[in-house]
This record gives C-alpha cells, structure tokens and sequence, in this order.
C-alpha cells in the first residue's frame, strides 16, 4: 500500500510540475539583483563623470585651450596642464620601452620555457604578490635606488628617477598578464607547429606570440593606463609640487631634470588655499587625465578587436 | 597564420615612437624663448609647502624676464627642505620657522654658509562654524583647555570647564554643544606652529612632561586645508585652526575667532591684514628664505632671482598669493641684510 501511494505521488507532483504555469520567482529575482548591481556602479561612473565634466566645462569655456597649454603657476587664472601631460607621456615612454620588452619576455620564459620547478613556482608566486604591493612602497624603492644611488645617472629627482620606478611598478602587472594570454593558447596549436618540424623558436614566434597578442596588448594598455594615474610613488621620487622652468639641450639633458605629472598636478591643486585652483583647474586637469586614460584603454580595445581570434 | 606574424610588434613599435615623438614634443613646450638672455643657468629652491606659493609665484616672474634660467621651487616641508639645504643640494630654502640650532650646526659640518631672510608673516586662524554664536573670542588659556595635552577625551565644550576654570580662562563657561576638532595633522607646519606658540609655554607651566607636549590626539586630522574648512564648516559647533590664506579664501562658510593672551595683555584681536603684519594678532609666524652663500657668491642666476624677490614686485606676491605684508620696517631690515650679505641666522636670533 505505502509503496502504491508514494508512487502516485511522486507521478502526481510530476505531472502537477509540467502542468503548471511556469513562474521561476527566486530565478527572476536573482536576475533583477544583478541587474541592480550593474546599475548602481554605472550610477557611480555617470555621477562622477557629470560631477567633474559639468565643473571642467566652464574652464575650458573660459580659458579655452590656455588650460592645456599653460604653465604651473601660483595664480589659478594662469596656470595650465601642459608641464602635467608632457610628465605623464614621459613616464608612458619609460613603461613602453623598459616595462613592456622585460615584461612580455620574462612572461615568455616563465610560460613556455620554464620547467615546472619549485623555484620557478616560488617565483612565479613572487610575482603575483609584487603585483599587489602598495604603489608607494615601489616610489620607496624609487627613491633609495634611482634617486639616490644612481644619483648621479638618473640626475636625482628626475623624470628618468620617475620614470623606470614606474616601469617597475607595472612590471609585475605586465607579466601575470602576458603569462595568461600565452597560457591561453591552445596547446594543439604548439603541437601543429611542431609536427610539421618547426623549432621552439618558431613556434613561439609564428604561432604562440601572434594568437597571444590581442591578450598581451590589453594587459599591456591596461598596465599604462595604472602608470598614468598613480600619484603616490612619483611624490615619493620627487615631482615638483611649485613652479618650474627646464631649459633642457637634448633628450638626456631633459630626462634628467625636473618633472610633474597629472595626477600630481591634481593633487597639488586641490591642496592651494586659493579656490580657484580647485574649483576651475582640478576638474580641467582631471578632464585631461580622463582623456589621456581613456584614449590608451581605446587603443587597447581596438588593437584587441583587430587581433582578436576564435577558437 | 604566418602572414600575421609580425604585425603586432610593429604596430607596437610605432605606438612606441608615437609616445616617444610625443613627449619630446611636449617636453619642448618647457623651454623658454631663446631671446639672447644674458642669465642661464639653474635655481633650485626647496622647503616649506607653506612658502612654496610666493617663491612660486616669483619664480614665474623672474624667469619670464629671463628665459635663459631654468628654477623649480619645492615643498616637502621646512625640515626635509633644511635637510636638502644643508646637503648642498638646494640653492634657496624656504622655511616657515627660523632655523633651529642644529640645523645650522649640520650645515656648518658640511661647509654650508647662508644669509637669512624674512620675506612675509603667516597668520594662525583659529575657526568655529558661523552658526556657533556661542563664542566670539578664545584666549590662549581657553585654547589651551579645549585642544591642549589636557583636553583628551572632552566631547562637549562644557566639558572643558572645570579645566579652563582651574587655570583662569577668561571666556568660560562654555556652550553644552558637541566640540567637533578638525585640525592639521602631524605632519604640518601649522600644527607644529600653534603647538609651539599657544600651547607650549602652558604646558610648561602646568609641568606636562615634554614628550606630552601637544595637542590632543583625538581629533579629525587632515593635511589637506580645503578639507578641514569643510570639517569645520560642517558642523555648527566644530573647532580647529588653518593658515589665514586658507581663511581668507573661505570667509563665507567659517568664522574666525577673536583671539586673545590675556598673561601678555594682548586683548582679543580679529585677524586681518593689519593686525597680523603689526604683530597685534597673536598666533603669526614669520615666512623665511635662506640663501646659499656659495650660490649668490658664484652663480649671478641665483643672486639677481632674490634681488628680484626682494623688489616691489617680488614683495607683491606674497600679498597675491594670500599672505600678509612685512611692515615697511622689517622689510627694509631683510632688504639691508641681504645687501650687507651678512652669514648666519642674524635676523632671527635678534
């Protein structure tokens, strides 16, 4: 008997489920949940955004491209980005060619010539722990070792100081990015190459490096856009917060001298007693900045997009 | 597949040169015009960030009349400035305190000789919320009661009685309003200054041990100025102090105290231009420069910057950037003793 009934039971709760109208309630709620927390960071972005454009607008309205090109200066109605943004392409000239050479190579070693060894796991873990340290203990490092100790190549307080300590804070970011994209790569791929006789070399070469490069050049863009916006390590390394003037003979000449960046720029100004330093000129340079930002990150998507590949 | 390879690594490596051609064009719009300037050569000034404006501001002057120099002015702060000052590695150093004793013995050691110059004064404005009509004027013993060693823990102004009582405070009892501090932190040269000129000789006297010796470490501290006016701004009965520039750039969201010190028989006193460059006001500082003797003796650069910093127009910027004018005779003192070239901390130790 109990058997007879459980079996109607379990035929009737059956039958009962596939008659029903569907509602899927916990299913709809979870998706209305997510959709919230899509909105509420957007909401963040776009409040933000409006905040500081709606306060650069008349800036730039006023002073039209003065702000861009003008000099720092101790009156706000003079003052302009323009020593900020050559700073800052500087200190991204720095990353491209000291970060991202070392970077993807050592990315290359790491991943596809490295024996899986336990000093090589360690170091593997090395890197990935360097990539979480606190941006100013690298302007630390910085400053001991390019200000100080190398004095004398880097000329001090330097835009060269600045710039390889910025190299070598995206460095580690630049690897684990660059490892992943190589990892990425179907094995089948190496295979192929090496089934019809190619070398190590020119398998990494013609096949690895090719299908990895969308992933390593966003990881790559992405790092440049951090070495645009960090403000700490280059206060550490010395970017100069008052007025100055370089008369540089030649690249070297100016590389070892003086410097200041946006996010600096940013941060001095909104420190000055006078308002319109941070009411006018903080919005504008954060404007710069955004732009500046924005414009790597859209190379970064662009060059993905034009190397992008399905499997 | 082949085909694409390489692609990638030269479009790389012209966005390389883009960057590169870029920031050496950039790096270009640094230069001066090459109108046949006779001064070239470089100024480098370091020092306080509470100074840093005016020698800013003159720096700009300067160099727009003479191209050929290339300046930058600093401000880590008057102790790390004094430190590079004595290092040799500065030229000027601005300060927002005289040098200290030993300060001037390690640049000694180190060949380091200097003429002192007194270029402005800084005032200490002491804030409330214009909502607190409470309280009009606060005298150093009442300043002492609510933000010295002693005050830890008062949350109320009323709960500063019973202190302000014990040593005399004129202006007790106070309000039964929350005491809301925001203030600078540690690391300012305002801090150090009101701790050195309101609440150091009290502490001695009422023997707080000297490490004990500064304000009470129980209130919202910032080293950003705009954000302790909007500390203070923020609730109708707030406290807390900042530079007079500071102040005189935000008089319509905060009220400045009256302050008085009753023991020198300094009655309460507003602080305005006025009061604080005739000393009348009591919490002011002076604003200093200190020049490199081997840098004026040899580089004409250097020597015709602080002539020019020293001129109507050089003693115009510190008013500009929002800091209060020498009297007439204490700039002809800094005036003279930069002319007689006289070394050490002559002015100061007076």
């Amino acid at each position: 008997m109990a058997t007879r009934a459980a079996e109607l039971t379990t035929s009737e709760i059956v039958q009962r489920a596939l008659r029903r109208k569907r509602i899927d309630l916990a299913g709809q709620i979870f998706q209305v949940l997510l959709l919230l927390a899509l909105l509420i960071s957007l909401l963040f972005l776009v409040v933000l955004l409006f905040d500081i454009v709606s306060k650069a607008i008349p800036t730039f309205q006023e002073r039209g491209a003065d702000v861009v090109t003008g000099t720092v200066s101790s009156l706000p109605e003079r003052a302009g980005v323009s020593q900020g943004i050559s700073g800052s392409l500087f200190l991204v000239a720095f990353v491209v060619v000291i970060a991202f050479p070392l970077g993807v190579g050592a990315a290359i070693y790491l991943e596809e010539y490295a024996a899986d060894t336990r000093l090589n796991r360690f170091i593997n873990t090395n890197v990935r722990n360097l990539a979480g340290v606190p941006s100013v203990v690298y302007g630390l490092l910085g400053l001991a070792l390019f200000v100080k100790l190398f004095g004398s190549f880097t000329g001090g307080r330097s835009v060269m100081s600045a710039g390889i300590t910025m190299a070598i804070l995206v460095l580690p970011i630049v690897i684990i990015t660059s490892a992943e994209a190589l990892r990425a790569v179907p094995n089948s791929i190496r295979e192929a190459g090496y089934g019809v006789g190619a070398t190590k070399w020119e398998v990494i070469r013609s096949h690895v490096l090719p299908n990895a490069a969308p992933g390593i050049l966003t990881g790559t863009v992405l790092s440049l856009s951090r070495a645009i916006g960090e403000t700490a390590p280059l206060l550490m390394v010395g970017a100069v917060s008052g007025f100055f003037a370089v008369n540089a003979e030649g690249l070297i000449d100016r590389l070892q001298s003086q410097f200041t960046a946006l996010p600096v720029l940013v941060y001095n100004w909104s420190r000055q007693p006078d308002p319109g330093f941070r009411q006018d000129l903080v919005p504008a340079a954060i404007v710069v900045l955004l732009v500046l930002t924005l414009s790597a990150n859209a190379i970064a998507i662009l060059l993905r997009n034009r190397y992008d590949r399905k499997w | 597949m082949t085909r694409v390879t390489g692609k990638p690594l030269r479009l790389l490596l012209l966005g390389l040169v883009l960057v590169l051609v870029a920031a050496a064009c950039g790096g270009d719009d640094d230069n001066g015009d090459e109108g046949g300037e006779e001064l070239s050569g470089e100024i480098l000034i370091s020092g306080s960030s509470t100074v840093e404006p005016i020698s800013s501001l003159n720096a700009e002057k300067f160099q727009s009349e003479n191209s050929g120099v290339s300046i930058s002015v600093d401000g880590p702060g008057s102790s790390d400035g004094f430190e590079l000052f004595c290092n040799g590695e500065t030229d000027i150093s601005d300060a927002s305190r005289p040098i200290a004793e030993e300060e001037v013995e390690i640049c000694a050691d180190n060949g380091i000789e200097f003429v002192e110059l007194k270029v402005g004064i800084d005032g200490i404005t002491v804030l409330t919320s214009p909502e607190n009509g409470d309280v009009e004027c606060l005298d150093f013993l009442d300043l002492y009661a609510l933000l010295g060693p002693e005050s830890e823990g008062f949350g109320n102004w009323s709960d500063a009685n019973d202190l302000a009582g014990e040593m005399g405070a004129p202006n007790t009892p106070y309000p039964d309003v929350p005491l809301e501090v925001t203030a600078p932190g540690e690391e300012s040269g305002t801090y150090d200054s009101f701790i050195e000129i309101v609440l150091e000789g009290l502490a001695e006297e009422r023997e707080v041990p000297e490490d004990d010796i500064a304000t009470r470490p129980d209130y919202t501290a910032s080293a950003n100025d705009n954000v302790i006016i909007e500390g203070i701004s923020g609730s109708p009965s707030s406290l807390g102090w900042v530079g007079y520039a500071f102040f005189v750039n935000n008089s319509d969201v905060v009220k400045a105290l009256q302050i008085s010190n009753e023991a020198e028989g300094v009655d309460c006193t507003e602080a305005n231009d006025e009061t604080i460059s005739s000393g009348e006001y009591p919490i002011a500082r002076d604003l200093w420069i200190y020049i490199k003797e081997e840098s004026f003796e040899n580089k004409p650069e250097v020597e015709a910057f602080v002539d020019f910093y020293l001129g109507e127009e050089g003693f115009t910027s510190v008013n500009e950037v929002g800091y209060v004018d020498l009297a007439e005779e204490d700039k002809q003192i800094t005036v003279d003793n930069w002319e007689a070239g006289e070394l050490g901390p002559v002015i100061s130790q007076e």
